[in-house]
C-alpha cells in the first residue's frame, strides 16, 4: 500500500502539498537514472532528506540541498509509504516545504546551478552492479524487472534488451531506473564521457572502473555469446582457474 | 567488466537462498543514511518475486554472479531468462525431503530443455542427522552417472565453496572434452 508514480504524473511540489493536507507521515523515495533520494515526512512536514548516487550509495546531498536538487528533476519514479516511525526521527530540515519549492524554482531559472541529469536511452549500456550487498538478496522484483535484469549482462544496450524481452522502450527505461534505484544495475559510462564527468563520478570507485571496463567489452561479450553455438559464454581455462583460486581463497 | 553467471536452482526450501548468502560478498552497512536505504528494500519486498542474487568479485575485470531461481512455479518462464549466458548451474535438493524429489526431477528436465549448460546436483542439508545419503539422492533423482552429485551444507562456507568448485571443475572438464 503505497503511493507510486512518476514526477510526470505528479510533481514533487504537488506531493508536498498532499503531505501537508494529510497531514501525512512516511518516507518518499525518488529514483532518477543515476541517483535516488529519500525524503522523510512527519505530520506533513519535510523533516529530512538525502540524495545518493545509485549505484554506489554515495551521499550527494542531504537535508535542504537534497530536496532542492530533487525539485530540479523532471523524470523520476517515486514511492511514498506511510511510516509512523518518521515521527520519532529528529528533524534536520528547518526550512518549510514552500521555501524549498521556491528555492528549487530559483535554481531552475539558473541552469548553471542545476545538477547534470543523466538520462537512459535505448543506446544506454547497462551492467550488473559489481557489489550488491548480501542484504540485497532479500529484494523482490516484478516480472519486468526480472526480465531486464536477466538480459543486462548479455546485451550491448537497452535496445537489445527491449528486443529480447519484448518490453516497450518507455517501460524498459522506467524499469531500468527502478533496478538502478535498488542498486542492481548501473549505466556503463562511455570512456570519453567518463573523463569529462563530474567529480562525484570521478571519485566513485565503481564509475572510475568504467574506462577499463569499456562499453565495447560488454558488446564483445554479448556477441561472443551469440557466436557460440549455445548461448553460453566462452570461458577459457585460465579464467576458470582464476575463479577456482578465488573461491578456494574465500 | 566481464560478468559470469552461475544459476542456483532447486525446489522450494532446498537451500538456494542460504547457499547464495553463505558465499556472497558482503557490503558493510555503517552510516545512518545507508541504513535508511533498508526502508527502500522493504518497499521493494511488497512486489512479487524474491530475488536471490549474490556476487563474488574474481578480479578487477571479472565478477561472478550467483542467481537463485524464483520459487513460484508461475515464474518458470524466468528460468529461461536467467539461464541465458550462464556458465553452469547447481540443482539443489533437500536431502531430508524425499517428498520434494519428484518436483526436483521435473525441474531438472525443464532445465535440460532450456539450456545445455553443465550442471551438478547438490544434496543439501547433509548436516542433518536424518539426511539421506548422497548416493540415495542420486539414485532417486535418476541423475546420469557423468553428472556429479555432491554433498552440501548450505550454511557452511567451506561446503558451499566445495559445491561451486565441483561445478567449475565439471565445467572445465566439459569444455576440455568439447575441445578435443
Ligand atoms: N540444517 C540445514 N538447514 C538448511 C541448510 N540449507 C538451508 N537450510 C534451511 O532450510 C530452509 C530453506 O532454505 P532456503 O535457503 O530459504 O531455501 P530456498 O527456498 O531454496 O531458497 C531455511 O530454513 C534454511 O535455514 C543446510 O545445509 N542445513
Ligand atoms: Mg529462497
Amino acid at each position: 500500500m503505497a503511493l507510486e508514480g512518476t514526477l510526470q504524473d505528479m510533481s514533487l511540489s504537488d506531493l508536498f502539498q498532499i503531505f501537508r493536507m494529510g497531514p501525512k507521515t512516511g518516507v518518499l523515495i525518488l529514483a532518477s537514472v543515476a541517483e535516488r533520494g529519500i525524503i522523510y515526512v512527519a505530520a506533513g512536514k519535510v523533516i529530512d532528506a538525502v540524495l545518493a548516487t545509485s549505484p554506489g550509495n554515495r551521499v550527494q546531498a542531504a537535508q535542504e540541498e537534497a530536496v532542492i536538487q530533487m525539485l530540479l528533476w523532471d523524470h523520476a519514479s517515486f514511492v511514498f509509504r506511510h511510516d509512523a516511525n518518521v515521527l520519532n526521527r529528529s528533524p534536520r530540515i528547518t526550512q518549510d516545504g514552500e521555501w524549498l519549492v521556491m528555492e528549487g524554482m530559483r535554481r531552475r531559472e539558473d541552469p548553471a546551478r542545476a545538477t547534470p541529469y543523466q538520462s537512459i536511452t535505448l543506446d544506454t549500456k547497462l551492467q550488473l552492479s559489481p557489489l550488491p550487498s548480501s542484504a540485497e538478496s532479500g529484494v523482490s522484483l516484478d516480472v519486468n524487472q526480472w526480465r531486464i535484469l536477466s538480459q543486462v549482462s548479455i546485451s550491448p544496450n537497452l535496445r537489445t534488451i527491449c528486443e529480447a524481452t519484448g518490453i516497450e522502450p518507455a517501460q524498459a527505461i522506467r524499469t531500468v531506473a527502478e533496478l538502478m534505484a535498488i542498486g542492481l544495475v548501473e549505466v556503463v559510462i562511455p570512456t570519453p564521457a567518463a573523463k569529462a564527468s563530474t567529480k562525484s563520478v570521478a571519485h566513485d570507485p565503481v564509475a572510475s572502473m568504467a574506462p577499463a571496463v569499456g562499453s565495447s567489452d560488454l558488446a564483445a561479450t554479448a556477441s561472443r555469446m551469440g557466436a557460440d553455438c549455445g548461448e553460453r559464454p566462452q570461458v577459457g581455462r585460465g579464467l576458470l582457474e582464476a575463479i577456482m583460486r578465488r573461491i578456494r581463497g574465500l | 567488466m566481464q560478468a559470469l553467471k552461475i544459476v542456483i536452482t532447486g525446489s522450494y526450501a532446498a537451500g538456494k537462498t542460504q547457499l547464495i548468502r553463505t558465499i556472497s560478498d558482503i557490503e558493510t552497512i555503517s552510516t545512518d543514511y545507508e541504513v535508511t536505504l533498508d526502508e527502500e528494500r522493504q518497499l521493494k519486498r511488497e512486489t512479487t518475486v524474491a530475488l536471490d542474487f549474490g556476487t563474488i568479485a574474481i578480479n578487477e575485470q571479472v565478477t561472478l554472479y550467483l542467481f537463485g531461481t524464483p520459487g513460484q512455479e508461475r515464474f518458470d518462464f524466468m528460468w529461461e531468462h536467467l539461464t541465458v549466458g550462464c556458465l553452469g548451474y547447481v540443482v539443489m535438493v533437500d536431502s531430508t525431503r524425499p517428498g520434494h524429489f519428484a518436483e526436483t526431477q521435473r525441474l531438472m528436465s525443464r532445465f535440460a530443455e532450456i539450456t545445455d549448460a553443465p550442471y551438478i546436483v547438490a544434496a543439501n542439508k547433509q548436516d542433518d542427522e536424518a539426511a539421506l545419503p548422497v548416493s540415495y539422492v542420486r539414485r532417486r533423482l535418476g541423475v546420469p552417472l557423468e553428472i556429479p552429485v555432491v554433498p552440501c551444507v548450505a550454511t557452511d562456507r567451506p561446503s558451499v565453496k566445495g559445491v561451486l568448485l565441483s561445478l567449475l571443475r565439471y565445467i572445465a572438464a566439459q569444455s576440455q572434452a568439447s575441445d578435443e
